[in-house]
């Protein structure tokens, strides 16, 4: 079966805006989202290890994250909405009909979610004062962070299913009652869902160690000299380790299971400035680590910080081409008629600047406060 | 048809759709009226300088925190999640029309967990004005929140004129828009108010602080149910023709309207008797009870608005089982089965022998052996009529539906389903597979019940 066959028709509405409008956002989004998502994706299992095993810095670094774990999870949530969404305006064809023929395993995801969560919570009520980690509290931290790669996982099913076109007649014809499927397939059998998701993990484990420097600079003006030492170094330790297993799932993600068409497109002028970026990126924010990991000063935490929301975009950037490319040979998603719908795309634009605005004003209070001594 | 259907035995999908987003108004509508209660609360316990109940909103705040920004939020991606994988062609077309209402939503999204972080974890650490504004801004941004949704939910049930222009702003203002903002408003003041009986009254033991709590939620809970009441009006008022038929048609929508009826009297009834002239009887039994009314009024009234929509999933744009109306033409001339994307996929891998020209040969499906027909039948009860029915057992089972039907009488009902009944979508397939779908239900269907005289 030729699996073009089994993609629908497009929407006889088109698309709202031009397709670079909506991509443009998907990847913003997916880029915002990666940052709070690589946190608790790789974040909880490392504050759980280190928690059980590390130093009394590092235990101390494992409940700093852990309290901060339930703002970033909310937040990480909130922006994955934006590139679920665009993903829907503009690649609605294949995104349906993969993720329905994983529908209970991406239904799933709901539910563990809520679980990991509310575990954050629980693990979290450890650690206030006066409060004791009850082997409950243990329990559910470690079940949050193993459902946190769990999801990881299922995510890298549903994405890598949505462009692996060529395994659905497969997967529909085996796992369907009349046609109709039952929803409970993966994406097992795909070479690059494995690179995929580990790869996640490496650069997951460098974002943690670009936010433990942003963190130490930025928010943890109360912890000692000593803690704030340990924590370039162990930043640096890290991001190491995170590069190295991000290149080692690289390298075999792009030369192990790259079709000739990707390879050939993503190896080419003018992409290819774009893979050697996305390959080099990362090295930035381990320079900028290099350099605070006997002292982390507020500047540099920024400027790390930043140079690590680069390396995401970048690889954001990086993954929307090779998803395009991948798609290519099934359907055009850049071919689409435009129905511009001009005054609800300007009213959003204004009250996105406009929510940003209240959004700086609120931090800018927040940091007025936290500048002050605590009163209540 | 243009999707794979996605089969969940006995519950069937959309079923999946109803239990979550049930699930998720219980506690979005808390969502908006907490802000609010939380906003002005905070503002009457800053000016009166009431530490006690400053200490309680603090610790209000975090149970809200708890039940809305984790189990609201996720449930809220939770429905879109569900409705792309049981409803994607209305999903698509939902989401082609107002990407930019759901984009503006989700700026006050981000407004809204903002400012409720901060509300909650710098509490006591921003001027007292500065803490109230946070509140406000989540208040604003819940409201705004509903506002937006509910165009677009309300949209669902009354297209309006949008099905001849086609214009967001024309989709967004439906006839209901109105009607449901102020329904939906009422039920998140009126909600609130439940859950905040129903916190106080486990977490307050000193009896003026719960008779102060009860009393000052007791207004805007009457308010709310008000609201509802005149929102709800206006919904029927503004349904259209079919829905309102049908609601009076379906012997279960009769029974459920009936008890949102009854349990919104009675807990009129029992806010007035108890918080606002008795505020001792907010007990934990007292508030339990009033809560699960009020959880049963919010559920119950959520399945019937969706309900009503049949045959619709959005009126008059797509059917309930993923069809636009416009294709029906097309479809009853050259076949359902070769007309959907994946029925017709499957009919190519599997009956080779019934495809001549590159297309799907009715009359060769019939010359198969029965055993093939039969289960043609049944692709075609997938994906025509599987969104609404279970087959043998479960969720308005075919199987039941049919029993001890003679295949003449099946035969009828399948090619004038919505003459038989109009809030069924109409058969969209030729008399081939008419008679092929047939021959499934028939041999599904269990005999007459036996021992009847």
């Amino acid at each position: 079966m030729n699996p073009t066959e089994l993609i629908g028709p497009p929407s006889p509405l088109g698309y709202p805006a031009p397709y670079w409008f909506l991509v443009t956002f998907k990847v913003l989004g997916f880029t915002l989202h990666m940052g709070p998502m690589h946190l608790w994706f790789a974040g909880t299992l490392l504050a759980m290890i280190l928690a059980r095993w590390g130093s009394t810095e590092a235990q101390r670094w494992s409940a700093r994250l852990l309290k901060q774990m339930s703002v970033i999870i909310a937040l990480g949530v909130n922006f994955g909405i934006v590139p679920l969404l665009f993903t829907q305006v503009a690649y609605y064809r294949v995104f349906y009909p993969a993720t329905i023929l994983m529908a209970w395993p991406w239904f799933l995801i709901i539910i563990l979610l809520t679980f990991a969560y509310y575990g954050v919570y629980i693990y979290v009520t450890g650690l206030k004062d006066n409060a004791e980690l009850t082997l409950f509290k243990r329990v559910a931290g470690w079940i949050s962070a193993i459902l946190f790669l769990a999801i990881g996982f299922l995510f890298s099913n549903g994405f890598s299913l949505m462009t692996n076109l060529d395994a659905w007649p497969q997967i529909w014809q085996s796992t369907s009652v009349a046609g109709a499927p039952l929803g409970t397939a993966l994406n097992l059998a795909d070479p690059t869902l494995w690179p995929r998701w580990l790869m996640m993990f490496g650069l997951a484990l460098t974002t943690v160690a670009a936010y433990t420097v942003f963190d130490a600079g930025v928010f943890a003006r109360r912890e000692s000299a000593g803690y704030r030492r340990w924590a370039g170094s162990f930043a640096l330790k890290l991001y190491t380790i995170g590069l190295i297993w991000f290149a080692v799932m690289g390298l075999w993600y792009v030369f192990g299971t790259w079709s000739t068409d990707v390879r050939d497109q993503m190896f080419a002028s003018p992409l290819i400035l774009l893979t050697v970026l996305t390959a080099l990126g990362p090295g930035v924010p381990w320079l900028l680590i290099l350099f605070q990991r006997r002292q982390i000063t507020q500047t540099l935490a920024i400027v790390t910080g930043l140079a690590q929301f680069g390396v995401l975009g970048l690889n954001a950037i990086s993954r929307q081409f090779v998803q395009n490319i991948e798609l290519s040979k099934f359907v055009d998603v850049t071919a689409e008629p435009v129905n511009l719908q001009l005054s609800p795309l300007v009213v959003f634009l204004i009250l996105f600047v406009a929510g940003l605005g209240v959004v700086a004003w609120m931090l800018e209070k927040v940091l007025r406060a936290e500048r002050q001594p605590s009163t209540g | 048809m243009h999707y794979p259907t996605w089969y969940v035995p006995f519950l069937t999908s959309p079923m999946l759709i109803a239990l979550i987003a049930i699930l998720h108004v219980l506690v979005s509508h808390y969502a908006v009226g907490g802000g609010l209660f939380l906003a002005v609360e905070t503002r009457y316990a800053y000016r009166t300088n009431n530490k006690e109940y400053l200490a309680y909103l603090r610790d209000h705040a975090w149970f809200f925190i708890l039940i809305t920004v984790v189990y609201g939020a996720i449930t809220g991606v939770g429905i879109w999640w569900t409705i792309g994988l049981a409803s994607p062609l209305a999903t698509e077309t939902l989401i082609h029309t107002f990407v930019f209402g759901w984009a503006m939503e989700y700026v006050f999204f981000v407004l809204e967990i903002v400012s409720a972080f901060i509300f909650f974890y710098y509490w006591g650490r921003l001027e007292p004005k500065v803490h109230q504004a946070m509140a406000w801004i989540y208040a604003f941004s819940a409201w705004m929140s509903l506002v937006l949704i509910t165009g677009i939910t309300a949209f669902m049930l009354n297209s309006g004129a949008w099905v001849e222009n086609r214009n967001f702003w024309v989709g967004f203002f439906n006839p209901q828009f109105i009607p449901q903002v102020i329904a939906r408003t009422g039920g998140a003041l009126l909600l609130t108010s439940l859950y905040v009986y129903l916190h106080a009254s486990f977490r307050v033991k000193e009896t003026t602080l719960r008779d102060l709590i009860a009393s000052r939620s007791t207004l805007p809970a009457l308010v709310g149910a008000a609201c509802v009441i005149l929102g709800g009006l206006g919904w029927y008022i503004f349904l259209p023709e079919s829905a309102k038929a049908a609601l009076a048609a379906a012997s279960s929508l009769n029974i459920m309207m009936v008890l949102i009826f009854a349990l919104t009297i009675a807990v009129f009834v029992m806010l007035y008797l108890g918080p606002l002239r008795n505020p001792s009887w907010v007990s934990p039994g007292f508030a339990l009870v009033l809560f699960g009314m009020g959880l049963t009024v919010f559920s119950t009234g959520e399945f019937v608005r969706e309900a009503v929509r049949k045959p619709y999933i959005i009126y008059n744009v797509v059917y309930s089982n993923q069809i636009f109306p416009e294709e029906l033409p097309t479809l009853r001339e050259k076949g359902y089965l070769e007309g959907g994307t994946w029925t017709s996929a499957w009919v190519r891998s599997r009956y080779s022998n019934a495809v001549q020209s590159q297309q799907i040969d009715e009359q060769k499906l019939l010359a198969l052996p029965e055993a093939d027909q039969r289960e043609l039948g049944k692709v075609l009860f997938q994906y025509h009529c599987s969104s609404c029915h279970a087959t043998r057992e479960g969720y308005s089972a075919a199987a039941q539906l049919v029993r001890g039907w003679t295949l003449e009488m099946i035969k009828n009902l399948v090619q004038n389903t919505e003459k038989f009944h109009f809030f069924m979508p109409p058969w969209a397939g030729t008399p081939e597979e008419a008679e092929l779908l047939t021959k499934y239900l028939i041999s599904i269907a269990p005999p007459r019940p036996g021992g009847m005289k």
